[in-house]
């Protein structure tokens, strides 16, 4: 009887060595060689389509970086990527968020997507002092909370109507033109309502006449009562926020009315809808679209990267994928710098970003830079135009001018 | 003020077409005695048929009336003949059956989803046609001549419907089953052929209607909600049942819609309708034309 037992406590002894070296073995690993990143989006529910195309485009950007050596300060460690899905829940993006960080011990952490999910999570992150970086959460309050490890990269809600503004002032510019009177036409939302708050403010500080502002029900059937008071108030440029239905309307019913404009500037929403362009065809012609990012833009890489983007998932890079994606870069440029796993450092090299040039960089602004709040002060929008250049018409990057399509002149104002 | 004459007349055209989207809604009422939940979707499978039929032979889009019409006849015959009507003969000791209405809701549901598999969630417009932007000046004034179009057709239909129920034999054996099936039965009418005939009709009007809207309306397969809450206005103010109402409903609804934003901000506009329909049913819940007893 004896025999036996010994033998079973040599075996387990044996066993329990060699549990322990190699458990060691990986741990030494796993601080040497290995950056963990815990990424909280949504990959099913409501937003799982976009929550997949920012998981495929952090695919994409990390295989590239870690085929390229991976982080070089850091012996060529290599980017590990864990996924998990929020389901557009915030309570169960704050539970993934503790569990990535107690349980699986990440070094950083990236999502949401949804602002309702992102703004409790990321005080989590802030809890424990674990760098968060949101690629894109539009939500103004998410870097508005004194937090120390946020870092956004996509621009906030309200820089959609400073930059249609600001390229309103760069046209009269460029094109010596005098724009006074300004027309606000809005869906009658909390969208609309939102962005035409913050278009009166501007039209104040811009010294702009605002000779018509008026919400629409997004349901109506017949919108030629509002074509109409348009053109009797005689605006100089008519400034929208329409879904789909009735941006097509609208736009055909404008054209109908013969209503004389110098621009017509759009929101996204409606007027960035797939069938905008066929339904509303030649009566879209000149239009301004504001968006937040579009194929054409003039940067190197960025054909290359949408490509090979498109060859893989099938569809083009959009706004939040190329967010997605630039956040990967951003990442490795600071890990770089860090040269360490230790949150603080890698914090402090987030916080120091200058990021400029590289794969990444495929966004129509020129660097990354966080502000005190960890916002990135560069992000800006880009303004399309809608234009028939010889392949029917298509939306062509205008604005800001450095990320223009090479060769396109835009049209201003409309004839 | 010619801007006032102008937004009115465009209000009486936009809002004869509402009256024609509303023309088979009251017409299936004052029959079946069922509120149709799904005529919305039929209107959108209307929409649907002639802007096919308009894309695909390049036709003027009110040519597409002799394929519109007799499809979407043959459709309401049927949807009432196959769906409704098994459900009306379980329910047959109920004067208005609850559980017909709970069928249309699920056919307005059925219809709208399949042609959103089918046909995917894009918003269509038809191009390149004679109707397409068309518009009529006028001392200053611009009038949409494809509502010009849609206003004739709204008169014609309303009057054609108008004199078939009145002087054709079968329009005698409709009126007749509305005002008290149990009777026509007695007198040897097929109730529920007749059932299927008004159904038929009714949807034929949606699809006279759709034929009106296709040349500047948007087609998307959620359209028919749009026109449906404003039917249900259109056919309160008219009275429930009556041909001459549902028009007459509509050009007010047209009206106010067309003229209260030149004063007011649009969705004031819209509130007015609301609150409109809301007097009537305290005033006078049977509307404009309808019966002030019920039969």
């Amino acid at each position: 009887m004896k025999k036996p037992i010994k033998e079973i406590g040599v075996c387990s002894a044996v066993l329990w060595v060699l549990t322990m070296a190699l458990g060691a073995g990986s741990v030494c690993l796993a601080q040497d060689k290995v950056v963990k990143v815990g990424n909280i989006i949504p990959l099913s529910g409501p937003s799982a389509s976009v929550g997949q195309q920012g998981k495929n485009a952090r695919e994409m950007a990390v295989e590239e970086i870690n085929a390229a050596g991976g982080i070089k300060s850091l012996g060529g460690a290599k980017l590990v990527m864990l996924y998990t899905d929020s389901e557009s829940k915030p309570e169960k993006g704050v539970a993934e968020a503790e569990r990535f960080i107690n349980t699986e011990k990440v070094h950083v952490l990236t999502g949401c997507w949804n602002s309702a999910v992102t703004y409790p999570t990321t005080a989590v992150a802030e809890r424990y002092g674990i760098p968060f970086i949101v690629p894109v959460s539009v939500a103004d309050k998410i870097t508005e909370q004194g937090f120390k490890t946020v870092f956004r990269i996509a621009a906030k809600d309200s820089w959609w109507t400073r930059d249609q503004f600001a390229f309103l002032r760069d046209m009269e510019k460029e094109f010596n033109a005098k724009l006074e009177k300004i027309a606000f036409v809005y869906e009658n939302g909390d969208w609309g309502k939102g962005f035409a708050e913050q278009w009166k403010e501007l039209a104040k500080k811009g010294d702009y006449k605002v000779v018509l502002d008026e919400p629409y029900p997004s349901t109506a059937t017949d919108l030629s009562p509002i074509v109409q008071k348009i053109k009797r108030a005689n605006p100089d440029v008519l400034l929208l926020v329409s879904n789909a239905a009735d941006a097509i309307l609208l736009t055909n019913t404008l054209a109908d009315y013969r209503v004389k404009l110098k621009a017509i500037i759009g929101s996204g929403g409606g007027h960035a809808d797939p069938s905008f362009l066929q339904a509303a065809g030649k009566n879209a012609q000149y239009l301004f679209d504001i968006v937040e990012w579009e194929t054409d833009v003039n940067k190197p890489g960025a054909k290359e990267a949408n490509e090979k983007f498109k060859s893989r998932y099938g569809y083009n890079l959009a706004g939040e994928s190329v967010d997605a994606y630039l956040a990967m870069y951003v990442l490795a440029d600071a890990m770089e710098r860090a040269a360490s796993l230790d949150p603080v450092k890698i914090r402090e090299a987030l916080a120091t970003t200058n990021l400029g040039s590289g794969r990444g960089m495929i966004v129509g602004y020129d660097a990354v830079e966080f502000d005190k709040t960890g916002q990135n002060k560069h992000a800006s929008l880009v303004m399309v135009q809608i234009n028939d250049i010889g392949k029917g018409m298509e939306r062509i990057t205008v604005w800001p001018k450095n990320a223009r399509r090479a060769g396109y002149q835009p049209v201003f104002p409309m004839p | 003020m010619v801007f006032i004459l102008e937004d009115t007349i465009n209000g009486i055209l936009m809002g004869s077409i509402y009256g024609l989207t509303a023309l088979g809604l009251t017409l299936i009422f004052g029959v079946l005695k069922v509120i149709n939940f799904a005529h919305g979707s039929l209107l959108m499978v209307g929409m649907y048929v002639a802007y096919w039929a308009v894309t695909l032979s390049g036709a003027h889009p009110y040519l597409t009336l002799i394929l519109v019409i007799p499809v979407m006849y043959l459709f309401g015959y049927y949807l009432q003949d196959i769906v409704i009507k098994p459900i009306f003969k379980a329910e047959s000791e109920v004067r208005e059956p609850i559980t017909v209405i709970i069928v249309t809701t699920g056919v307005w549901y059925v219809l709208d989803n399949l042609t959103l598999l089918i046909f995917g969630p894009h918003y269509r417009t038809i191009q390149e046609n004679p109707l397409r932007g068309k518009m009529l000046e006028l001392g200053g004034m611009l009038i949409s001549v494809p509502k010009l179009w849609g206003f004739s057709a709204a008169v014609l239909t309303a009057a054609a419907v108008y004199l078939f129920l009145q002087k054709t034999s079968m329009g005698r054996a409709i009126r007749a089953t509305s005002l008290d099936r149990e009777a026509a039965s007695l007198m040897g009418i097929k109730q529920f052929k007749i059932y299927n005939i008004a159904f038929g009709i009714g949807t034929a009007t949606a699809g006279i209607a759709a034929v009106t809207l296709v040349p500047f309306y948007n087609v998307f397969p959620t359209v028919g909600v749009l026109f449906d809450i404003k039917g249900f206005i259109i056919v309160v103010l008219g009275g429930l049942g009556s041909i001459g109402g549902a028009i007459l409903g509509g050009m007010i609804i047209g009206v106010i819609e067309s003229v209260g934003p030149q004063f007011m901000a649009a969705t004031w506009a819209e509130g007015i309708v609301y609150g409109l329909f809301l007097l009537f049913l305290f005033v006078k819940p049977s509307g404009l034309f309808g019966v002030r007893y019920d039969w």
